[in-house]
């Protein structure tokens, strides 16, 4: 009994730590609602420590499904490849990026752009430590929050997969 | 009947009242500088859309060495005018900033109305282009900044990078105004993360 209690606890205080571990750079939130004649709601919470994991995962099934990545790098062997191409570049950018996330990690909250239209409104703006994106227009209502720390190791991640 | 205070307490009294007037003050003094925004406002009367964009002055400064776009690498933008580019610009900006406030150029024709001007330590353009829709274009620049510009940077090119950073320390200041039937447009810096 005191063993399966034991094991109880050992599992309890894993499963704490790991969800305490998983939603330590917060979430990302998706929330969007169509407009129309049959309107849909889509939201989506999910912990942004599994975007940079997501992206180095896509990555590296794109490399297997490419052998000649194994003996080359991967960007020379795919000069076809759009996001191969991509993410060399977003690599040479990499320590202006980190500059720039750092320094609007730092920033206190603001308003980064505004677009106001007939119909559409759409604005990017810093809030707390993530960047918030909404749109709203005749077709449906976007919000996109995202944390800085985890839109930083996503890039560093898009970006190390180049190599 | 009238108590008296010991010489001794009196002091230390004026002396509390002193250092609590001056904590406020040295505060002040000890906090970091406001952070500062450049703003830009594109307003189209005719579709009543409008754009607001805030960028705080560090992090343009962060951002701009990653952008190389045309004219635009490494925080510099070079010009290939052939005209420009055997001026010496470095020279005028040393004589426009020894000279006293004037109006250094005017020309009025059928086409257009250019001014240049020194006013309160910035140079100041003010262009009336008769033939684009009645355009109003003013642009006023501190001289520090135009310093900065031309001051690292090699012939035929400005140092944006460099300018960023001396507009950081210049005050609260309308950059640039365009006006015309369809569009207007302004820039300017302040230290409010709104317009």
């Amino acid at each position: 009994m005191i063993l399966l209690g034991k094991l109880v606890l050992g599992t309890a205080g894993v499963c704490i730590a790991g969800a305490g571990m998983l939603c330590s750079e917060g979430f990302v939130h998706v929330n969007v609602l169509e407009k129309g004649a049959e309107p849909h709601h889509i939201e989506v919470i999910a912990p942004a420590m599994i975007a940079p994991a997501a992206v180095r995962f896509a990555f590296l099934s794109a490399r297997v499904a490419s052998p000649a990545a194994r003996v080359s790098p991967w960007v020379a062997s795919n000069p076809q490849c759009e996001v191969a191409q991509a993410a060399w570049q977003v690599r040479a950018k990499l320590p202006f990026i980190h500059a720039a996330l750092a320094n609007l990690r730092d920033a206190g909250d603001f308003t980064l752009v505004e677009v106001d239209a007939p119909g559409e409104h759409v604005q990017v703006a810093k809030s707390g430590d993530s960047i918030v994106v909404d749109v709203n227009n005749s077709d449906a209502t976007v919000h996109v929050s995202a944390p800085i720390r985890a839109l930083s190791s996503t890039i560093d991640q898009f970006a190390r997969a180049s190599m | 009947m009238k108590t008296s205070m010991p010489r001794g307490t009196h002091l230390a009294r004026v002396l509390c009242l002193l250092a609590a007037g001056m904590m406020p003050l040295a505060a002040a003094a000890n906090a970091a500088p406001a952070e500062k925004y450049l703003h830009v406002k594109v307003e189209d009367p005719t579709t009543s859309a409008n754009v607001h964009v805030n960028v705080p002055l560090s992090l343009a400064e962060a951002i701009l060495p990653a952008i190389n776009n045309q004219n635009l690498h490494d925080g510099k933008v070079s010009f290939h005018y052939s005209d420009v580019n055997s001026v010496d610009l470095r020279t005028i900006l040393n004589a426009v900033r020894t000279a006293p406030d004037n109006e250094f150029v005017t020309v009025n024709s059928n086409d257009s109305d250019v001014r240049v001007a020194k006013s309160n330590g910035n140079i100041v353009v003010h262009v009336i282009d008769k033939q684009d829709r009645g355009q109003k274009v003013d642009v006023t620049v501190p001289i520090k900044v135009a310093d900065a510009l031309v001051a690292t940077a090699n012939n035929g090119q400005l140092d944006v990078a460099s300018a960023l950073r001396a507009l950081s320390d210049a005050g609260d200041i309308v950059l640039v105004t365009v006006h015309d039937s369809s569009e207007r447009v302004r820039v300017w810096i302040d230290s409010r993360d709104t317009q």
